[in-house]
């Protein structure tokens, strides 16, 4: 029977105390007893952002690891970060990467079988998740503060004596079976999958999708083998964050990472694929039933480390957002999307994508698609407005705060920094960007970047309600039909 | 006779109630000062006119969230003007007579105009007068590009946004129409000012250009999505008159023929004062959120309160059942008849639905996803599509390559026998208990999602502390509590089927 611990006191003060700080550190300006227009208001300063403290050290076995109290509520968590990804499978055994990653939670441990590994944790609230994306791992658990020591001994289980128990796999390729049937179902799936196929190719490990012959080529010899190379310390960052004492975590981290050691070779990781543009032109993907195209269109991209990237994100305020040009133009004014965008989107060690589009209705897919190319093409052909380059600068300034609500998510953009060999404050550079951008800087990043020439134009939809069809948006290409079949 | 029923009646009173008779689980020892602790931390103040403000202050971060949940959603709608209550939440970031407007002298008389000839062009259609249709959409045309001029476009979000905003948005559900964004804490006036503004004087411009928005939006949601149809004709079949078979979304022939006085009637009607609960939490003074709020909201004239809906739906007395064939891989529906919640057994079936669909050790999980392998998955909807009135209890399954809806129907009809039969364990109601206190403490860092919860649970059940009595309500549910509802829920004649299954190969689309 746990007294209150004592520390919960000192919290209470220390949160009146900060509240009366604020209270008096902004001096609401003569406090409102008429009611203003917004335009009319003044508003104090925020406090200065401040990074929760956290502790950052290294076990001799290389594991990597942060640790940040967060004692407001009695709860832990953390995640391990994997240096692997679907990227790195063999081209044979798409999806190897995906599934040795469920697999591990899923298939119990050497001394849990998977009901039992379940109930341990449901029982308690606390729960443990992994996967593998394209270019990490992870693994996360979740638990109440008493529970602390049991589940994260439990997630050391699991993260180094998975049990990949041989009926599990077999019900996750079953699942992975049953997801390639359903993967046509929802237009928007088919438009992205098929679009970065298109992009980055088929065959690209950014591009390439998991078939069935794929599927079948995986069994739990080699996802054991993927486990082995990918999991390992010198290859894991792990990072804490709740209401636990700095030493004391640490005890229990020696206590249960600190014999971990890897076995065998550890997977290659570099160098990276190499990457570039498969194809450009317009597409369609044939869909009868229905009365809506849905619509993906762009090229290759680049990375958050490109010089121009505060310019960029100046850019993307300009055309998406409440006031941006598309929802004006697109959304508002023509009434032709509920939704529409076209956005920078950047990846950290690879190149990522341009990507606009949205749904409209078939007889006004070529309208649409005009629509956006032409707010590209004025990007590329004048300056935005000063009025623009502010309102843009403010959006993305003004809400800077929002990047720092919890120690959680602070602690999660450090370990993302360190991962992809970014610098600590590279938010800060971020926010200086944006801050000292100008009109001519957003329109020659738009010069260099956006590129009419270089785009795939995706339809989903029903060719025969298309009028214009497609082939007046390229009259020197033919309009390429791609199949679907799986 | 009497001094022996007095006795029993005393000895009855001091009894040991099942609140100290049964041991607390630890867990939610250890929770409750927290949850303590956040009670503190709520103010709450109704102004004259009768909307009801609830304050949270957090201050882990310089951050406020903040929410109107109007008490009016598709329920509410009549027969015929299916679609307002959402037509009106997408008109409702449209601006004021002074945000969005470069001349609002003049626009209001092209609104005008516009209203008129729309009225006309209606009766030209119903007449089958194609020429006069023509003639005066033309007109149409030439005023909705004057009126066009007048409109500085989607100024509202533009100002939350230049704010500093994140997260603007709305929801219409069945039940309720929702506003929220967040902002940064030296901000809170310019919620205020917007927020105030928006309700009292709204201004329904660019209606036509939103209606193509809206039907856009329906398609998307609806005639293009498989299982957006299944979900329509399952309300449209389980339920014979109740407002709440009648899509969110609205039916095209009434989005079609909708005009600015149906939204500004329903607006009239519904978005009076009384009817608004504003949530603010984070990084705030109470004192000074009472006094801007009495300040700015304070201008808001009350209005009478609102009629509730006529929900007069017949009990079902047999099975119902349907079958879709669209162009995807098979679902399974199947849903039951339950009370709203303010019904006393509400959390019970909050309790069943945990058991039956929540995590790796449920029932359905268990039984259909792990042993047999006929589901790829499943999943459940307590309280479709709402549930302040009688309403429905959904569970659905995705079938497995090889299996098919019909099984799904198989296993699930022995799993809810178990559960009318059988009590559940001990442990797996610890469980139960265990996740809904440990999932509430979870909410408690997300300044968004309090303000969410906070203002549900204000507006639907007339006291947002009812967040923490649902709490002590569930951990004296017992194992006969879950057994009795699970009889009177899981009734066969009360049931209704909907399978969705693939065109045969070959054969053409309907």
């Amino acid at each position: 029977m746990k007294r209150l611990p004592a520390r919960f006191e000192l919290l209470t003060l220390a949160l009146l105390g900060l509240a009366m700080a604020l209270w008096l550190g902004w001096q609401a300006p003569a406090r409102a007893l008429t009611p203003r227009s917004y335009d009319q208001l003044e508003f104090g300063p925020l406090p200065e952002i401040r990074i929760p403290d956290f502790e950052r050290y290294q076990l001799a076995n290389g594991l990597v690891v942060y640790l940040m109290e967060d004692h407001e509520l009695p709860l832990v968590s953390g995640t391990a970060t994997f240096r692997t990804g679907s990227r790195f499978e063999p081209a044979e055994q798409v999806g190897l990467a995906s599934l040795t990653g469920e697999a591990m939670r899923l298939g119990g441990t050497t001394t849990l079988k998977p009901e039992a590994l379940n109930e341990a944790l449901e029982q308690r609230a606390a729960s443990i998740e992994t996967r593998i994306d394209t270019t990490a791992g992870s693994a996360s658990f979740e638990a109440l503060v008493d529970d602390t020591e049991v589940v994260f001994s439990l997630f050391a289980d699991v993260i180094q004596r998975p049990g990949f128990a041989p009926d599990q796999i077999d019900l996750l390729k079953r699942q992975y079976r049953g997801s390639i049937a359903r993967r046509n179902d929802n237009p928007d799936e088919i438009a992205s999958r098929e679009f970065e196929k298109l992009v980055y190719g088929a065959d690209s490990p950014y591009g390439r999708t998991m078939e069935y012959a794929t599927l079948e080529a995986i069994d739990r010899q080699a996802i054991q083998a993927f486990y082995q190379a990918s999991i390992r310390p010198e290859q894991t960052i792990l990072g804490l964050v709740g209401d636990f004492q700095t030493d004391q975590m640490k005890a229990l981290i020696d206590q249960y990472f600190g014999a971990w050691r890897g076995h065998g070779n550890p997977l290659a990781v570099s160098p990276l694929p190499t990457v570039q543009q498969a194809k450009t032109g317009v597409f369609a993907i044939e869909q009868p039933q229905l009365t809506q195209s849905y619509v993906q269109m762009g090229h290759l991209g680049g990375q958050l480390n490109d010089p121009a990237y505060g310019a960029l994100s100046v850019l993307n305020e300009v055309l998406n957002g409440f006031s941006g040009r598309l929802f004006n133009q697109v959304r508002s004014r023509q009434g032709l999307a509920y939704s529409v965008y076209a956005v920078w989107s950047p990846r950290h060690d690879y190149p990522g994508l341009f990507v606009g589009g949205g749904e409209t209705r078939s007889a006004t897919t070529v309208a649409f698609i005009r629509a956006v190319e032409s707010e590209i093409d004025q990007l590329r052909h004048a300056q935005i407005s000063a009025a623009e380059l502010a309102r843009a600068k403010d959006a993305v300034l003004n809400s800077f705060v929002f990047n720092f609500q919890s120690p959680n998510q602070t602690l999660a953009r450090l370990i993302r920094n360190e991962y992809y060999g970014y610098p600590a404050d590279f938010i800060f550079q971020f926010q200086e960007q944006v801050r000292t951008a100008t009109t001519a800087e957003v329109l020659a990043a738009a010069q260099s970047h956006l590129k009419p020439d270089q785009m795939v134009i995706l339809v989903v939809g029903n060719p025969a309600d298309i009028e214009p069809n497609l082939a007046t948006l390229a009259p020197d290409q033919p309009v390429i039909t791609l199949d679907l079949s799986t | 006779m009497l001094a022996l029923l007095v006795m029993i009646c005393l000895l009855v009173s001091l009894a040991p109630r099942p609140a100290w008779a049964r041991q607390a689980p630890l867990v939610a020892q250890t929770i409750q000062p927290y949850l303590d602790r956040l009670t503190e931390a709520v103010t709450e103040f109704t102004l004259d006119n009768g909307m009801k403000f609830i304050v949270l202050e957090r201050h882990q971060a310089p951050v406020v969230s903040f929410m109107i949940h109007a008490n009016v959603g598709a329920v509410n709608e009549a027969e015929g003007k299916t679609g307002v209550a959402h037509y009106l939440e997408h008109l409702a970031f449209k601006g004021t007579s002074r945000i969005g407007t470069t001349n609002y002298r003049a626009e209001q008389q092209t609104l005008k105009a516009m209203d008129q000839l729309f009225d006309r062009i209606l009766a030209a259609e119903a007449a089958g007068d194609q020429a006069t249709k023509v003639k005066l959409q033309a007109e149409f045309d030439q005023l909705a590009a004057q009126a066009a001029t007048y409109v500085d476009q989607n100024k509202y979000g533009q100002i939350i946004e230049q704010a500093g905003g994140v997260g603007l948005n709305a929801t219409t559900g069945a039940d309720e129409t929702r506003y929220f964004y967040s902002l940064p804490a030296n901000k809170l006036e310019l919620w205020m000012s917007l927020e105030s503004e928006r309700f009292i004087d709204p201004v329904f411009r660019e209606f036509f250009e939103e209606k193509n928005v809206i039907l856009e939006e329906r398609r998307m949601r609806v005639d293009n999505s498989p299982i957006g149809q299944m979900v329509e004709t399952f309300l449209e079949t389980a339920l014979e008159r109740h407002p709440y078979r009648r899509p969110v979304i609205g039916y095209q022939a009434d989005l079609y023929a909708a005009t600015r006085q149906d939204v500004q009637d329903f607006y009239d009607t519904y978005y009076g004062p009384g009817n608004l609960t504003a949530v603010v939490v984070g990084d705030v003074d109470p004192e000074v959120v009472r006094s801007l709020a009495n300040t700015y909201f304070g201008r808001y004239r009350s209005r009478p309160t609102p009629p509730p809906p006529v929900i007069d739906e017949p009990v079902q007395t047999e099975p119902r059942q349907f079958t879709l064939t669209l162009p995807s891989q098979p679902w399974y529906l199947e849903g039951y008849h339950r009370p709203g919640l303010s019904h006393p057994d509400h959390v019970i079936y909050g309790i069943i639905d945990s058991l039956l669909v929540d995590g790796r050790t449920s029932r359905l999980y268990k039984a259909l996803v792990e042993k047999t392998q006929v589901a790829l998955d499943i999943g459940s909807v307590n309280g479709l599509p709402g549930d302040k009135y009688d309403t429905i209890f959904l569970l659905y399954g995705l079938t497995a390559p090889g299996h098919s809806p019909g099984e799904i129907g198989t296993l699930l009809g022995e799993e809810l026998k178990r559960l009318r039969e059988q009590p559940v364990s001990a442990t797996e109601l610890d469980r139960v208990k265990t996740q809904a206190r440990a999932s509430l403490l979870r909410r408690l860092n997300s300044n968004s999602g309090m303000a969410s919860l906070l203002a549900e649970y204000q507006a639907k059940t007339g006291d947002w502390r009812n967040l923490f009595r649902d709490l002590d309500t569930i951990d004296q549910v017992t194992a006969a509590d879950v057994q009795r509802v699970a009889q009177s829920l899981f009734q066969p004649n009360q049931r209704t089927v909907g399978q969705l299954i693939s065109p045969l190969p070959g054969s053409t689309q309907p």
